[in-house]
């Protein structure tokens, strides 16, 4: 019979070495596919580290159910286990590192939080309207209107998003950011694009049949193309086209 | 008056009568010229079927009969119980907590093939870029895949394996309030039919979720969500009130509250949570359901009413649910553990206070399900905090099931196997929970299917595998039969590999951008959808695995001793299956629920004295 002290120092070495090749291993990817913008680069931050900081806990659990389950089968033997109804450092010690892993992981959260959300200031704005089932860009610097999103590059762009029939959700993958449109209300959000570009945008709230195909594309240029790209088209212009399948709403 | 005995038939007859007096005597009102809208006719017409059902299945005589005056006849009453091996009783309005628990978990099962196949539906839909079945087909059986499987999630273990057990393992003969135990099931059948056949209606579109203003819009297939979920909710909260009073007053003498089993516990803090939040959404459902039929405006937001306003409410209770879900189902694992390693359950007093936690954080952090919703910023700052605190008591019942399981002397029968299952299931799940409680990591991640592999693992992990744990655990105990231990091994291994080659898969979908409840996606994410599609029809055959091995072993199993697994808690100290009154005689409790390894030098049969 193994004393149970040396099965103790087994296991934790077994996992002490599946956390740190784990955790290497984890530490090195890019979890977000495509990042272009500040924001996705933050996010993509939090996303490693919460990945490396989960390998020791899931091996800790994994290598506790594997090895009991190889050495401590009862193999016939009808005997009963050892009396033990608990051990107060064990429990002292589970409990305190759930707290401090709880207490920096929110630290950390509420950093990144206040990093993406924090500063309510822009060099760019554009208004979102949302409907069953289209995107309407506005650009109150000229009055021009799209049905592409067309924002700079390298400049903290201000989106303020409007819903006309049901919650929609506006949504770039390579942004990071994700905001519900909202009947009645104004939402908002800043994102920073890093990198030009073309990407696709998505609605992300159920709503209604057309939610699948409800997607719209973005464009991030330098301020120049930008401003050749606003000046061509014509204020309102959109809306004068008829409005795609949207109007005739489900209800 | 005694022409159709009160039964199923009376009360098919009785629907009929008050369906048609409803909404006949709403059409006639729309013929003679008054304006009636189809939700008004499918209002009234469900709401009086749903008492003429009521009526017809016996569910007040008792009641009427003392009202009137008349003698009642207690006897008659008893004889409800039913006679043992008799299988019309479970198609009967019965007070006996065991015939009622059975119709809990036939029912669930039922229930759960049905929100299976929906499943099958929509895998088929995804199995492949493009569409078949089309994109309203697909948003229509998604949402009835939900709601149902949410039924599911609720009823079994609490309404199922909690109505069977609680009494017998706290030592009481039945429920405090066996009537009203038997009218909480019977108010289930019908709105479960009406949520099946919404088709018909229309069907229902916007998720079980249910958001206005697309759940204003949407066809009269949600309404006939809305008040089904109201009536689930309101036998809910009467099987709530029926445990409290159960578990605090008619505890056998010596079964303290820290000597109670840790599935009580469980059941304890789930009906607090059932009792507390369900009327909630109740009240957040039938205002909907006012702005749909009767034109109020509480969440229309171009009358003054305000569409967040119902997320808050509904997550007030949803969030709470998810616990109602999952407590049962660690309850069960927790019972369950020390059976099978020989030792006491590790850290006992720590995991109740666990639970009581768990209980209590629930109602505070219902808003991470809200961080792109437009809510205040500041408030995403509390809530990812109550959030990430939560994983801390969630945590104690890993440090309970390892550190009993750890020098343990572990008999992997089928229910330990649903334990392994379990706990690797929930971790994923739990370790997933805090990359969505993040703020900045939940803006990517949010409504896509990063969440609902979340979600699944969560609740299937929690509930589903803690319900098949408990029902092979207790199926000797139940039926007097033993169930094959091969087939239960064979559903365990086929059922656990589908579902991880299932979920795991669709964490990665979800970084690459699939959303959520859309029919089609990306062509690149193509091959892995195929994979997915594969394994989760996988899902559906091991199942049947399931229904095959408890079908045929409760008709021709070999003969279950009253303890086969040598436990010590009180269930196994009567026969299996019990008798009507649980006892012979009620025992007296003189030790603690797990006192293997002969803690108190008390043998396993000497706990309980008959």
């Amino acid at each position: 019979m193994t004393p149970p002290r040396r099965h103790l120092w087994i296991a934790a070495a077994i996992w002490a070495v599946l956390s740190i090749v784990g955790a290497v291993l984890v530490a090195g990817i890019q979890i977000i596919p495509v990042i272009a913008s500040r924001e996705a680069g933050i996010e993509n931050s939090a996303f490693v580290l919460l990945a490396v900081l989960s390998v020791p806990v899931l091996m800790f659990v994994v290598v506790g159910l594997a090895y009991s389950a190889i050495w401590f089968r009862a193999n016939g033997d009808e005997a009963d286990g050892p009396p033990i109804h608990g051990h107060r450092g064990f429990q002292a010690a589970w409990l305190g590192i759930s707290f401090a892993l709880v207490i920096g992981l929110f630290a950390y959260g509420a950093a990144g939080l206040v990093d993406i959300r924090g500063a309510q200031t822009a060099d760019f704005e554009v208004q979102v309207s949302a409907e069953q089932w289209a995107w309407h860009f506005t650009y109150p610097s000229t009055g021009a209107t799209s049905k592409e999103l067309h924002i700079p590059v390298g400049q903290r762009v201000h989106i303020v998003i409007n819903s006309d029939d049901v919650i929609h959700s506006f949504w770039v993958p390579a942004f990071g950011i994700k905001q519900d449109a909202v009947p009645g209300r104004t939402t908002e959000i800043y994102v920073t694009a890093t990198v030009a570009g073309t990407y696709p945008g998505l609605c992300a709230e159920l709503c209604g049949f057309g939610h699948t195909n409800m997607r719209f594309t973005t464009v991030v240029s330098n301020r120049a193309a930008l401003k050749a790209w606003l000046r061509k088209q014509k204020p309102g212009s959109e809306g004068s086209q008829p409005p795609p399948s949207g109007s005739e709403s489900a209800s | 008056m005694r022409a159709l005995k009160p039964g199923l038939v009376r009360a098919v007859v009785g629907a009929a009568i008050g369906a048609v007096i409803g909404a006949g005597s709403l059409i006639l009102a729309g013929i003679v010229g008054m304006e009636i809208t189809d939700g008004e006719i499918l209002g009234l017409g469900y709401l009086l079927a749903l008492i003429g059902f009521l009526f017809g299945i016996g569910a007040f005589r008792f009641w009427l009969t003392w009202a009137v005056g008349r003698e009642v006849n207690i006897e008659e009453e008893h004889a409800a119980h039913g006679t043992a091996g008799d299988w019309r009783r479970y198609f009967l309005f019965t007070t006996d907590h065991k015939v009622i628990g059975v119709q809990y978990l036939a029912t669930a099962f039922t229930l759960f093939l049905v929100a299976g196949s929906a499943a099958m539906l929509m895998r088929f839909e995804l199995a492949q870029p493009g569409l078949v079945l089309g994109k309203e087909a697909y948003n229509e059986i998604f949402s009835t895949h939900g709601a149902m499987m949410i039924t599911v999630a609720l009823i079994s273990i609490v309404g199922g394996l909690g109505n069977y057990l609680v009494p017998i393992m706290i030592g009481a003969r039945d429920m405090a309030f066996p009537k009203t135990n038997a009218l909480s099931y019977w108010l289930l059948p019908l709105p479960i039919l009406l949520v099946a056949i919404n088709p018909l209606l229309g069907g229902f579109d916007s998720g079980w979720t249910a958001y206005p203003p697309l759940s204003q819009q949407a066809n009269l297939g949600q309404q006939a969500y809305l008040m089904a979920f109201v009536t689930v909710g309101v036998a809910s909260i009467l099987s709530a009130i029926n445990f409290l009073v159960t578990v605090f007053r008619m505890r056998a003498s010596g079964m303290s509250l820290m000597r109670m089993p840790i599935f009580v516990w469980a059941l304890t803090v789930t009906s607090v949570l059932g009792l507390v939040a369900t009327s909630v959404v109740a009240g957040a459902f039938t205002m909907l359901l006012f702005d749909r039929v009767l034109g109020t405006s509480f969440f229309r937001a171009s009358r003054g009413g305000d569409v967040i306003l119902f997320q808050h409410l509904f997550w007030f209770y949803s969030h709470p649910a998810v616990y109602i879900m999952g407590l049962p189902g660690l309850g069960a694992i927790l019972e369950i553990v020390p059976v099978f390693a020989r030792k006491p359950l590790f850290a006992y007093p720590l995991a109740v206070l666990s639970f009581i936690s768990i209980g209590v954080l629930s109602f505070m952090v219902w808003a991470h399900h809200m961080f792109v919703s437009g809510m205040a910023t500041f408030f995403h700052i509390p809530i990812m905090f109550t959030t990430e605190l939560i994983s801390v008591p969630t945590g104690i019942v890993f440090l309970s099931a390892l550190g009993t399981i750890w020098m343990g002397r572990l008999h992997f029968k089928v229910p330990m196997l649903w334990v392994f299952g379990f706990i690797w299931a929930f971790l994923i799940g739990g370790i997933t929970g805090v990359f969505l409680a993040d703020v900045p990591t939940d803006l990517t991640l949010h409504d896509t299917y990063f969440v609902v592999a979340h979600f699944h693992y969560t609740i299937v992990g929690g509930a589903i595998f803690g319900l098949f744990a408990g029902t092979y655990y207790w199926f000797p105990k139940i039926t007097g039969r033993m169930y094959s231990e091969r087939l239960g091994k064979l559903h365990f291994w086929w059922f656990t590999l589908a579902f991880n080659a299932t979920f795991l898969p669709m964490f990665w979908l979800g970084i690459e951008g699939m959303r959520r409840r859309v029919a089609d996606y990306s062509p690149q994410l193509g091959g892995v959808n195929l994979w997915v599609s594969f394994a989760a029809f996988n899902i559906f055959l091991s199942v049947a695995v399931f229904v095959f091995n408890i079908v045929r072993s409760w008709r021709r199993g070999p003969q279950a001793e009253a303890n086969p697994w040598r436990a010590q808690t009180l269930e196994w100290q009567t026969a299996s299956p019990p008798p009507i009154q649980n006892f012979d005689h009620i025992p007296t409790v003189s030790s603690g629920p797990y006192e293997y390894g002969g803690g108190l030098g008390v043998p396993a049969e000497g706990r309980a004295t008959p």
